[in-house]
């Protein structure tokens, strides 16, 4: 990744020329190393599910949550997938025809993994409901290993077990490393690696179920997975559309407003000559792109010193703030900053 | 489970998961305790009602596997068949038929047990508990074929007596 270095515009902190970029943004050392651990553990997982996936195959026989949770698992590999093609064409620099550069592939990434989880979610609430409607007896004979017969039902439980824990791990590995990164499709697989062992222990249950004779409880364990798979696209799909509809940056979970937007807003306000002020903030995936306009004081036109002094201020907040237009105006774009008549009345000074 | 599920903050991965947990074991607990029989046992108890009863078995003819005719049907599966109904204490009542006809009858209940030279990619996988495959033998086109009987879907305590039975005779051959 540190192949095509940058030649970038003099800028106030450069860092060493080998680091990885997003675009033309530089990753810090932090984001960098997270970048770095978010890969490795990205294949990791890929080549934990080719096992899991196999392994689970191997023993599902006719149970619907078996079923279900191995379809859960070849889903898993859509998020690993996304991340590490979507960062690859975000480390692209912007081009000619990509001005703003390849960022968004993040949230091309996340909303097809959005898309494939509703769909499949879709498909097997009906598969599976349909199976408990129609009052269908999962059967569950014997199966040979190692030349002794035993229940089936205990090699799907065993391989439950098994692929269970270590998505857990792996998730929890992942999560402060999204946040990191800002990268909505890390945060995605992260989250549902995390939920993983619920699948695990919904597929046991239902097995047991089996084993006690209650033919229900097999479909009903599907259907509880199912509708788990079925609620994560959903959420994915509203997050990733949100965020492709340039909405205001958000947090990488994409329940709140991020916090850089109104620190960004406070620095704006706190430069000494701005009477006036406000900004736009849109999530390009993982970088923000940022428009903020700025009122001199007594009708003044800045310098082009203060407009730059104005810039380095901003850029030096966060790292993904680096794709930055300041405009100074006579007074605030009401129609491109909308609601920002009342923080520019607080935060006009006394 | 993803993005905003639940905004709650620290405790959501220490307290909530484990709660869940809990409440999924207590509930397995219970259908373990439930099961007063064996283990897997039948929703509707037909190893019960076989047991020192009546086995009812459908028979399509499928020679050598059976032969139907005059009198009770031969062949190597309703050999098979006497043999396990002998280690369960009961008596084999025939009925013979078509395949489609005595698979459906073991749908309705009527019946325990399908056989008929069924073999594993039979297409009555979704009607009927195909067992495990207790022997192998050469097909028309020389493929090793396996075979299976069919059982009531569902039934796994009866599922797991025959099968446990016919996986002690794997070297019937035609």
């Amino acid at each position: 990744m540190s192949a095509k270095t940058p030649a970038t515009p003099s800028r106030s902190s450069t860092p060493p020329p080998s680091s990885p970029t997003f675009g033309h943004t530089e990753l810090p050392d932090e984001q960098a190393d997270a970048l770095r651990r978010a890969t490795r553990l990205e294949w990791g997982t890929i080549g934990f599910l080719v096992v899991g996936v196999t392994l689970v195959y191997l023993v599902m026989g006719s149970s619907q949550a078996m079923k279900a949770a191995w379809v859960e698992d070849l889903l898993s590999f859509i998020p690993p997938v996304c991340f590490l093609v979507a960062v690859r064409f975000a480390r692209r620099r912007p081009t000619e025809t990509h001005p703003y550069g390849f960022h968004r592939s993040v949230g091309v990434g996340h909303l097809v993994a959005g898309t494939a989880l509703f769909a499949m979610g879709a498909f097997m609430v009906v598969d599976s409901g349909s199976g408990l409607l129609a009052a269908e007896h999962p059967p569950v004979g014997l199966m040979e290993v190692a030349g002794h017969p035993v229940w089936a039902g205990w090699p799907m439980i065993a391989a439950m077990v098994l692929t269970g824990i270590p998505p857990v791990l792996l998730g929890r590995a992942k999560m402060p490393l999204a946040r990191t990164l800002h990268d909505r499709v890390l945060h995605a697989d992260a989250d549902m690696n995390k939920a993983d062992w619920m699948t695990a222990l919904g597929s046991i249950v239902g097995i047991l179920g089996i084993g006690a004779g209650l033919w229900w409880a097999d479909s009903a364990a599907a259907l509880f997975i199912s509708a788990s798979i079925l609620r994560d696209g959903v959420t994915n799909l509203r997050v990733a559309t949100s965020a492709l509809m340039d909405s205001r940056a958000t947090t990488v979970e994409g329940d709140q407003p991020h916090p850089l937007v109104a620190e960004l807003d406070a620095a704006l306000a706190d430069v000494p000559w701005v009477v006036g002020s406000g900004s736009r903030v849109r999530d390009l995936g993982h970088v923000f792109h940022v428009e903020a306009f700025v009122v001199a004081r007594d009708g003044r036109t800045p310098t082009l010193d203060q407009l730059r002094e104005v810039r380095e201020r901003l850029v030096a907040l966060d790292w993904k703030i680096q794709d930055l237009v300041v405009s100074p105006v006579e007074q605030l774009p009401a129609d491109l900053l909308p609601g920002a008549g009342r923080t520019t009345a607080e935060s006009d000074p006394p | 489970m993803v993005g905003q599920r639940s905004p709650r903050p620290a405790s959501r991965v220490a307290v909530g998961p484990v709660a869940r947990a809990a409440v999924l074991v207590a509930f397995g607990s219970t259908l373990l305790a439930g099961c007063s029989g064996g283990f897997p046992a039948d929703p509707e108890g037909t190893l019960d009602e076989v047991t020192g009863g009546v086995l009812r078995v459908g028979v399509s003819a499928n020679p050598p596997w059976t032969e139907t005719g005059v009198g009770e049907p031969t062949g190597l599966e309703p050999t098979l068949v006497e043999g396990f109904a002998e280690t369960v204490d009961a008596e084999v009542e025939w009925t013979t038929g078509g395949e489609e006809d005595l698979v459906g009858r073991l749908e309705d209940g009527e019946l325990d047990l399908v056989v008929g030279g069924l073999t594993a990619a039979s297409p009555w996988s979704a009607q009927a508990a195909l067992t495990y495959p207790y022997t192998t033998s050469p097909g028309r086109d020389g493929k090793p074929v396996a075979h299976v009987m069919a059982a009531p879907m569902g039934e796994n305590a009866f599922l797991v007596a025959l099968e446990s039975y016919l996986l002690e005779h794997q070297d019937v051959q035609p």
